[in-house]
């Protein structure tokens, strides 16, 4: 283990050590009760994103010019006379091109946007109608015959001019909107753990520099082993933090699984590596925005200046948490891409790519990115705390100066 | 050379802490940087253990260039003592010990050993918010040195101290001495570095004004002399040197550059005899004023 490793364990050690072994610690393992009233809110909030995918779902008719306007008109009058609720999702005609419908159905089933529940192609007096398993295919056959009905008069009651075929696509993935929920969930709660955990790093210097021990730490180790040394403490209290309330969580969820219904959780990369992908970007999502905030903090001279530089980490934090939740929303989006690759929304805007899209090398790409980050975010804060506080050594950008 | 450093100048916000310091700590010696307050002895400390770095000049730390690669051989007491609160006395020495190297079983085991040996065996468990100023520093000295360092470097250590502790620390800074450390003290207290410097170096102004031995720094001014007539006490001021000075008792003076014995004779020949003499060279407080006011005086030249 090199020095630098050691040096920032043992300072990890002691700050792990002086959180947990103290009757304050008990205090903080009670903020999950006001996290379980913005966890209520979160769900909101995915719910909502649901309702916006529902916006994009449609169905569809792939049909000859001849039967296509007819179809189209059956579709508004019937949609009139249905309530809102239970109307059809939007209705997109198709044009019929060559004899391969049933194909072109197949793909547009596929296709994640629109997303296409369930396409009717075919002649109206027979059509197939090709949709997801689980939807009903009702609606469809409704507007063929209605079509049909439309063009014949004199049509005896009960006699039945279109016979639908209908048949299953197995959605082998979940739908788009419930990835997309899940996408958003995922982005909610790192964003949360790390509001309450990371945040807590703002002040952790402040005891070395009000007791003095800065001058020991700074003597025997790197200060960017000290600022490591004091993240991974700190991550360590966050871990024993989170790993307490999902343990409590899990054996609540078991010992009540039939009587609470569960989210259902959809993540194009499955839900084991959807989870462990979580993991690590909580990981780095938490080590980024602490190594921001100590950063911010150890400039701090006060309990008063710790204090007035909460509010501008919040607004960061939050603002992370804004572009990645709307990247969750559009996840094929260019502000998608933006908050994958901007470092600080990056562990966010991933965890909902991960529901969204199946790709794994991605992560590992991002993974290493935002850990070159966390290194070079450590370098500039140790380098502005050598700088500001111990007035040490020349400035981050002397390098600069010197070229030129 | 444990330490070696040349020309180190540091400046903060336009105003120069060193100028120019320069030193060399032979192996396995105690050597004080003495200094008034303010005058850069902290700020060149803090520049060869590697805390700072100088705007200019060089440095090494048992032989290197980058002070922090050999922090594991070194101890440091800063002048700002600082030990977490919370903390039992045991684990912070280990705490300490661990940040340079040692693994937390052994420093605890020498840390109950060495406060065993230091008198505080009794409060390895105390928390130190719990412990008196002495006591704390004593253990932030014990934290120092667990690891048993090549070279340890105290700043002000007898500062806050009371005698007691004084001599306490005085006897265990002579055994680390005698383990093969080398110290490396500063302090504005003269007793401490007469009775333990075997060398020093005056830094005023940002600057050295004097390294040697600390006899060395006594031979910069001449002896003085105290001198009891047996007849005629008043009157015998007037074959003594300028500078001489008379209590109703005796005179004392600074004896002559060509010694005393001439001026003696004439006060025997003149019958004012000799009831007693005693000659002795100035203590290291003296010196230390001299070197200091000589050089506020060559600043002040210099500056006008």
């Amino acid at each position: 283990m090199s020095a630098f490793t050691r040096q920032a364990l043992v300072v990890a050690r002691r700050d792990f050590t002086a959180v947990v072994a103290t009757p304050t610690f008990l205090l903080f393992l009670l903020a999950p009760l006001f996290m379980i009233l913005m966890s209520l809110l979160g769900l909101t909030g995915a719910a909502q994103i649901a309702d916006t995918s529902q916006d994009k779902m449609r169905i569809g008719i792939i049909a000859a010019p001849t039967d296509g306007p007819f179809l189209v008109d059956a579709d508004a009058r019937l949609r009139t006379m249905l309530p809102r609720e239970i109307q059809p999702p939007k209705l997109d005609l198709i044009p019929q091109h060559g004899a391969n419908s049933a194909a072109v159905a197949q793909a547009l089933l596929a296709q994640p946007d629109p997303n296409f529940v369930a396409i009717l192609y075919g002649p109206p007096e027979k059509p197939t109608i090709l949709k997801e398993d689980g939807r009903r295919s009702t609606y469809l056959a409704t507007l063929a015959e209605q079509a049909l009905r439309d063009r014949k008069a004199g049509i005896a009651p009960g006699t039945l001019l279109s016979h639908a075929q209908t048949t299953d696509k197995k959605v082998t993935t979940a739908s788009a909107s419930s990835k997309h929920a899940t996408g958003y969930a995922a982005v909610f709660g790192i964003f949360f753990l790390t509001l309450l955990l990371a945040g807590q790093s703002v002040g952790m210097l402040a005891e070395e520099k009000s007791n003095k021990v800065i001058e020991i730490l700074a003597a025997a180790a790197p200060l960017e082993a000290v600022f490591l040394g004091k993240l991974i403490g700190m991550f360590g209290v966050a871990l024993l933090f989170v790993s307490f309330w999902a343990g409590l969580a899990g054996v609540a969820i078991a010992l009540s699984a039939s009587s609470i219904p569960l989210p259902p959780i959809a993540a194009a990369v499955g839900l084991p590596a959807f989870l462990l992908l979580c993991a690590l970007y909580f990981t780095m999502a938490f080590m980024l925005l602490g190594a921001i905030f100590l950063g911010v903090g150890a400039q701090a001279s006060t309990m008063r200046e710790i204090q007035m530089m909460s509010l501008p980490i919040t607004i960061f934090q939050v603002a992370m948490f804004g572009l990645s939740s709307a990247a969750a929303g559009a996840p094929e989006s260019g502000l998608a891409r933006f908050a994958e690759i901007f470092p600080f929304s990056s562990p966010f805007a991933m965890a909902a790519r991960a529901a969204n899209e199946p790709e794994i090398w991605p992560h590992l790409v991002a993974l290493g990115w935002q850990g070159l980050w966390v290194a070079i975010t450590i370098w500039i804060t140790a380098g502005l705390f050598r700088r500001g506080v111990l007035k040490s050594g020349p400035g981050l950008l002397s390098f600069l100066r010197r070229k030129r | 050379m444990p330490v070696w450093a040349e020309g180190l100048v540091k400046t903060f916000g336009g105003t120069p802490a060193v100028r120019g310091v320069s030193l060399s700590v032979p192996r396995g010696m105690i050597y004080g940087v003495l200094g008034p307050n303010g005058a850069g002895k902290t700020t060149t400390l803090r520049m060869v253990l590697g805390i700072i770095d100088p705007d200019a000049g060089a440095r090494t730390l048992l032989g290197h260039a980058d002070p922090r690669k050999v922090s594991h051989r070194v101890g440091y007491l800063p002048e700002e003592r600082g030990l977490y609160p919370a903390m039992k006395a045991r684990e912070a020495i280990a705490f300490m010990g661990a940040l340079r190297g040692l693994d937390w079983a052994t420093g605890r085991k020498r840390a109950g050993e060495m406060m065993e040996a230091s008198g505080l065996g009794y409060a390895v468990d105390r928390k130190i918010r719990q412990m008196s100023k002495g006591m704390a520093q004593l253990v932030q000295l014990l934290g120092s040195i667990v690891h048993h360092p090549e070279l340890i470097v105290l700043d002000e250590p007898f500062s806050g101290l009371d005698p007691v502790n004084q001599e306490h620390l005085e006897a265990l800074v002579r055994s680390e001495r005698d383990r093969g450390a080398t110290i490396l003290f500063s302090t504005h207290v003269m007793s401490h570095a007469e009775r333990l410097c075997e060398r020093i170096a005056v830094i005023a102004g940002g600057q050295r004004r004097f390294e040697g031995t600390v006899d060395d720094a006594r031979g910069l001014l001449p002896m003085q002399a105290q001198y009891v007539p047996c007849d005629r006490a008043a009157e015998a001021g007037a074959l003594l040197p300028a500078d001489a000075r008379f209590d109703g008792r005796a005179w004392r003076f600074t004896v002559p550059d060509g010694g005393a014995e001439p001026m003696l004779l004439s006060l025997i020949s003149a019958g004012h005899g000799i009831a007693g003499l005693s000659m002795q060279r100035p203590g290291l407080h003296d010196a230390f004023v001299r070197i200091v006011s000589d050089a506020k005086r060559a600043d002040a030249e210099a500056q006008a």
